[in-house]
């Protein structure tokens, strides 16, 4: 497209002339181009200037009384001269002062419109005066106006005034000009039309050319005017009628004409698709341009040049490719609702470009293999020809060519003869390079194809640009792009094809010299599934040869034997195949080990199997293969026989010592000494189908002598470890305690090997799972741990005195400790055999846990390199080994009136806490029971306040009533043990810390050194502590007897400092008789107290409830009944006598 | 005529392939069928298509070469048959009749107890019927 002048590229553009006043043509040319639709402007500064409009003085042909034939069907220049030089508008501007003033000024004015009208003479371009004002008061007279309009002989509408003084006038007269100027334009293209039109009509021309040209220059005058369908509709009767011409005119030599029929054709075609394409009818435009080639395809010409045809033919597809590639018109891909059926008769690549392209690309092959044999032809007869004529140059005419001879200083233009274009053709043609085009076609397509996914498409383009790069002798690109090509066909198994395609790789590699290619690709082709049986012989299948089984077996013999014919090359050929490489067909090696573990150093039987698909049986010299182990390798040198298509199996033995895994990994076969095939091995389980084979229809045969095996066969297989002689124990003695240390022994004894590098990990693990030893909330503190593994003992470096002193500097220099809350790592020292090592591993539980301890052992045993290791594992339990519980109370028949139990009784959705009262005895009893299986020594029990004992002021004196007497006292499973302790408040505080109860106990030991004490902590509540107002006592002897009077006192006492009223009042009894008030009232002075005074005498025997005591508070509302415990005694039937030593001595009471 | 017939398998593998034509162009023929494999993708794949369309087995003329027309139809097994005629003036109907005809010889052979799925299909019976059935399609285009 590039190639065509820019005038039939571009639709054309109305064109204006201007004349005079040259500061006015920028602004005037740039509005104009500006407007919609843009008018072009010829400039001319001034009007010496306009000769340029001139015509020339040739004459219509018909308007000739005795028509000569035409010369030629288009002229090259009439549109460029249409387009630049004949304006439709000529404007002649004046300045208005230049006018008005001078005479001698309005007689220059006066020459110079009469030159403009002499020059548009005969034509029906439009004349317009510009009268140029810079000023609106440069009114001119109507006299003067009208004498210019007469010397010029236009409509008063065609004079024109121009006021610039501002910018608004600037504008508005250059709107005025605009669309006086596309009025007059549109006139002129629409008369020119018609007079051709007229011309046409009127007169059946005899010369089928001047129809083809007049309707070339209507649809050209259409176009100027923006009327598509008319242009499109003379353009294509040009067309047709140019069609018909092509079978009956002699004008020219039958070569020359054809070509000239070819030119006009392309130009008239190009401009219908232009038309077309930008109209966005895109399926006209294809159907018409595929009637185009339809037309033209049979129209090849006279043999010697049918090299024309298809050079033009090419450009036919090149041209509609790049105008559809540049349209805006998009495929009908969502209107229509199928392609390739009745109702859409168009497939989908035939709305892309890359579809033209590949064609073009594909015509243009066919022009070079026509020129080859045109050369061919030329040189065979050089007699026959004319020599290509010096100086041959395209002639006025679209689509011909002259010949220039230059007579001294007379240049003439001579028609050519047929056989001097011919030559001239030739020359002309041979001097390009039409392979680097058809290269760039194809890569235009192929891009194109694959960036709409077209792969197979884009694949044949690329075939097309190697075949091309072949052709050039290019081997290095062409082997680059045959390479990617023989990817595609592989992977869908395109045998023939590919075949092909290896056939030029080959051929590419052995003129580049790569002997390693070679052998690769002629062994691939080899085993390619390829027979004689639906392929002819004449199938040129390029330099593979025919793809016959013959043909494959020629080509392995060659590839065998390629290194032995180059030379004595010592250094064979190497060829890698892994399991994606094309080259399994030419050898897959299946390797299976019998057994899927195998204790070490005894034998595993393996299977190595091979299979070829190369046509003919070849020799395997020698085999060499490699495992992971290398200790494993084993090679064979017993010549093989591989025949085609048929497992050939061998079955080894292989040994390993180390344990792991035994993994094959290459098998290599060297073939005729030349040849090294270096195979990874692949397990039958896993392997997949060779790509090209898979798809044949062939027996099924296994790898495997046995099917199971070839299904599930592996090419690794697992080496057990060694078994580990040795013992290692773990002992617990039952649950461990919380805030223990508890010690596991872990015992080592060698059975059999020499234990060296040994290394103990000890891990603990919550036995509930989780793994976490702490609590998630408390990861941050260091002492969080619930379980923690505090350290390991009797380790060999602790024992300063180890009788092994050899082996002790071993152990100092690569001894291993590290311990952390839940994993600790040491090293045990070398072992010979029956040698034990023992240590003990302190664990210490803060909560009541059960853990996993998991403990590894990993040596070396003294012969084999490599490490053994032996696990044991033991669950145990965290106890808590106390139940501490405690009790407040207050004294025997003591009670003080405590106004926060009044009110936790009056709203009992408070809070409750234990208030005790100030300065008086409180008691505390403490129990702790003995919760574990196993007897317990309890140490000590006391009440520590928090925060030790080193605070300045006290704030309660404690004081142990009853509490362990002895060094410890001994307490079997289940056992409870109470401890009384007397608190007294010295301060009173709604919120005091009575601290901690720390029970000190220890283990139960056999041993002689005691162990360590533990302390058990249990936190007592913070309490209450208030003044009582009142405290009320009960005095009564602890028995008596019958009969015998004894004396009860209440007393009161008021803490207070106010007058405190009482009542009290006393219950009968019948077993007692007594003498006192039963009811009555008593103030108790601040300070004082206040004592009731009653005698009882008792009837009755036993333990007897004294009559029922009742004391009211009346200020606080509050009535203390004492318990019955508080209100029994045991009342003797007579004297009792206690008898406490045994010699009898008596004690009265 | 029919130059060529072809069946494809899942894999875009050559399952069957013969042609007819007595000039060396069939590995030109090849390469026409190869390519027409973009089409078909093209048109299976394409999610435009409207619902109508879905259950259609014959994909219609995949491609125009110069001197070929290439036709496609798809089995529910998503095998592909591919003919190339050099017929340009075809009829729809004829073509579909003959992709009836093709399908059911490619069902009998498949139902082959002896044939392996997937692979090639080397009857013979399968080509002389293939062979019968292009015959057949000429005469009735001059009908």
């Amino acid at each position: 497209m590039e190639d065509y002048p820019e005038e039939l590229r571009t639709p054309p553009v109305a064109l204006v002339s201007l004349a005079g006043c040259p500061e006015l043509h920028h602004p005037i040319s740039a509005f104009l181009h500006s407007e919609q639709p843009p008018i072009n402007t010829l400039a001319l500064p001034d009007f010496s200037k306009a000769s340029v409009l001139a015509r020339k003085k040739n004459r219509d042909p018909l308007s000739q009384p005795t028509p000569a034939p035409p010369s030629g069907i288009l002229k090259r220049d009439w549109l460029l001269r249409h387009r630049t030089r004949v304006p439709a508008v000529v404007a002649a501007l004046f300045r208005a002062d230049q006018i008005s003033g001078d005479p001698a000024q309005w007689l220059q004015a006066c020459t110079d419109l009469e030159n403009l009208k002499s020059l548009i003479h005969g034509r029906s371009t439009r004349l317009v005066v510009v009268l140029v004002q810079t000023q609106a008061a440069e009114e001119l007279s109507e006299d003067v106006m009208t004498a210019l309009r007469k010397r010029a002989e236009i409509d008063p509408k065609h004079l024109v005034e121009f006021v610039q003084n501002d910018a608004s006038d600037l504008r508005q007269s250059l709107n005025k000009l605009a669309s006086l100027f596309a009025e007059l334009c549109l006139t002129y293209y629409k008369e020119e039309g018609r007079r051709m039109r007229s011309i046409i009509e009127k007169k059946s021309s005899p010369f089928p050319e001047l129809n083809i040209r007049y309707c070339f220059k209507i649809a050209i005058y259409a176009e100027f005017r923006r009327d598509w369908s008319e242009a499109l509709k003379f353009y294509e009767e040009a067309y047709r009628v140019l069609r018909e011409m092509a079978n009956t005119s002699t004008r020219l030599p039958p070569i020359q004409r054809l070509v000239e029929i070819k030119t006009i054709a392309e130009q008239l075609h190009f401009k219908i698709s232009t038309l077309l394409l930008h109209g966005g009818k895109i399926m006209e435009a294809v159907a018409r341009f595929l009637k185009h080639i339809k037309t033209y395809r049979r129209l090849v010409g006279l043999p010697e040049v049918d090299f024309l045809h298809w050079e033009w033919f090419s450009r036919q597809f090149l041209v509609f490719a790049e105008l559809l590639e540049t349209t805006a018109a998009s495929a009908p891909t969502s209107q229509s609702p199928r392609f390739g059926t009745a109702e859409s008769p168009f497939s989908e690549w035939e709305f892309q470009p890359a579809y033209y392209y590949q064609l073009a690309a594909n015509y243009l092959r066919e022009k070079r293999c026509c020129l080859e044999q045109s050369s061919v032809s030329k040189t065979d007869l050089p007699s026959k020809i004319t020599e290509a004529p010096d100086s041959v140059m395209p002639s006025i005419h679209i689509g011909q060519s002259a010949r220039l001879v230059e007579e001294g200083d007379i240049v003439t233009v001579l028609p050519l003869s047929d056989a001097e274009y011919v030559a001239y053709a030739l020359a002309e043609a041979e001097r390009f390079q039409d392979c680097y085009e058809i290269i760039a076609l194809y890569k235009r397509a192929q891009e194109s194809f694959s960036s709409h996914g077209s792969q197979r498409m884009a694949c044949l383009c690329t075939l097309g640009m190697a075949r091309e790069y072949y052709a050039s002798d290019d081997f290095t690109n062409s082997k680059q792009l045959f390479d990617t090509v023989a990817a595609m066909y592989r992977r869908e198994g395109w045998a023939p094809l590919l075949w092909e395609v290896l056939g030029y790789l080959r051929d590419c590699a052995k003129r580049l010299g790569l002997t390693k290619e070679y052998t690769a690709y002629s062994l691939e082709m080899a085993a390619l599934p390829v027979f004689s049986i639906s392929f002819e012989k004449t199938i040129d299948f390029g330099p593979a040869g025919p793809a016959t089984l013959s043909r494959r077996e020629e080509i392995q013999r060659e590839a065998l034997n390629f290194a032995v014919e180059t030379d004595g090359d010592p250094e064979p050929v190497g060829l890698d195949i892994d399991p994606v490489s094309p080259l399994r067909s030419v050898l897959l090696v299946a390797v299976a080990f019998h057994e899927q573990s195998v204790k070490p150093n005894s034998a595993a039987s393996l299977t190595v199997s091979f299979l070829s698909h190369l046509p003919l049986l070849f020799k395997v010299d020698s085999l060499e293969v490699e495992f992971n182990q290398p200790a494993c390798n084993f090679s064979m040198s017993i010549p093989l026989e591989v025949s085609p298509n048929k497992w050939l199996r061998l079955t080894h033995e292989v040994k390993s010592g180390q344990s792991g895994k035994l993994e094959c990994l290459t098998v290599k076969a060297k073939i005729n000494n030349n040849l090294i095939i270096c195979c990874r091995a692949e397990s039958p389980a896993l392997m997949e189908d060779l790509t090209m084979w898979k798809y044949e229809n062939q027996r099924e045969t296994y790898p495997t002598l046995d099917p199971a095996l070839s299904l599930s066969g592996q090419k690794s297989i697992q080496v057990d470890e060694p078994n580990p002689l040795v013992d290692l124990t773990l002992n617990s003695i039952g649950p461990a305690l919380v805030g223990e240390v508890f010690q596991i022994p872990v015992l080592v004894v060698s059975t059999g090997h020499v234990i060296r590098g040994g290394e103990l990990k000890i891990n603990l693990v919550d036995a509930r799972g989780g793994g976490m030893l702490m609590s998630p909330r408390e990861t941050d503190e260091s002492d969080a741990h619930h379980v923690e593994l505090l350290s390991i003992s009797g380790l060999p470096e602790e024992k300063e005195d180890d009788p092994n002193t050899d082996l002790s500097e071993e152990t100092k220099s690569d001894n291993i400790r590290k311990i952390q809350y839940s994993f600790g790592v040491v090293s045990v020292p070398v072992l010979k055999e029956g040698e034990s090592w023992c240590c003990n591993l302190e664990i210490r539980w803060h909560r009541p846990k059960s853990v996993m301890v998991y403990v590894s052992l990993g040596y070396n045993p003294g012969d084999v390199d490599q490490r053994v290791n032996v696990h044991r594992s033991l669950q145990i339990e965290g106890k808590v080994p106390f139940f501490i519980n405690h009790r407040f109370m207050m004294p025997f028949r003591r009670e003080p009136l405590l106004i926060s139990n009044i009110r936790s009784l009056i709203s009992p959705l408070e809070e409750k806490k234990v208030s005790l009262a100030l300065k008086e005895n409180n008691i505390v009893i403490v129990s702790a029971k003995n919760c574990t299986d196993v007897p317990l020594n309890l140490v000590s029990m006391k009440i520590v306040p928090e925060g030790g004992t080193d605070s300045n002021e006290k704030l309660f004196l404690v004081q142990e009533i009853s509490g362990i007497s002895n060094k410890c006292i001994r307490f079997v499973p289940g056992e409870e043990f109470r401890g009384v302790f007397s608190i007294t408040p010295l301060v009173a505080k709604t919120s005091l810390s009575l601290g901690v109860v720390c029970v000190e106990w220890m283990r139960e030991s056999k041993k002689q050194d005691q162990p360590e004490t533990v302390t058990t902590k249990h936190s007592l509540p913070q309490v209450c502590v208030e003044e009582p107002p009142l405290v009320a006592a009960i005095k009564c002897p602890p028995f008596s007897i019958v009969g015998d009077p004894f004396s009860l006192y209440i007393k009161v006492k008021n803490n207070t400092n106010l007058l405190q009223e009482i009542k009290y009042s006393l219950g009968d009894s019948q077993n007692f008789v007594f003498c006192g008030a039963h009811v009555h009232t008593a103030s108790v002075l601040p300070g004082n107290e206040h004592v009731l005074s009653y005698k009882f005498v008792p009837f009755s025997a036993g333990v007897q409830q004294l009559p029922r005591i009742t004391i009211t508070s009346v200020r606080y509302s509050a009535q203390l009944i004492p318990s019955i415990a508080a209100g029994t005694i045991f009342v003797y039937p007579a004297e009792p006598k206690f008898s406490l030593e045994k010699n009898g001595s008596e004690l009265v009471v | 005529m029919i130059v060529c017939v072809a069946v494809v398998g899942h894999q875009n593998n050559p399952l069957y392939l013969q042609s007819f034509t007595g000039s060396d162009d069939a590995l030109k023929l090849h390469h026409i069928v190869h390519c027409s494999l973009d089409v078909i993708d093209e048109r299976v794949n394409n999610p435009k298509r409207s619902a109508s369309t879905l259950n259609e087995t014959f994909l219609g003329l995949l491609y125009p070469t110069e001197n070929y027309k290439v036709y496609g139809y798809l089995t529910n097994t998503k095998v592909k048959l591919i003919m190339v005629t050099t017929d340009l003036d075809v009829k729809d109907a004829d073509v579909r009749s003959f992709f009836r005809k093709f399908h059911a010889a490619y069902v009998d052979a498949v139902c082959n107890p002896f044939h392996v799925p997937g692979k090639k299909i080397t009857s013979n019976s399968f080509s002389e019927r293939v062979g019968t059935i292009v015959r057949s399609f000429g005469p009735s285009m001059t009908l």
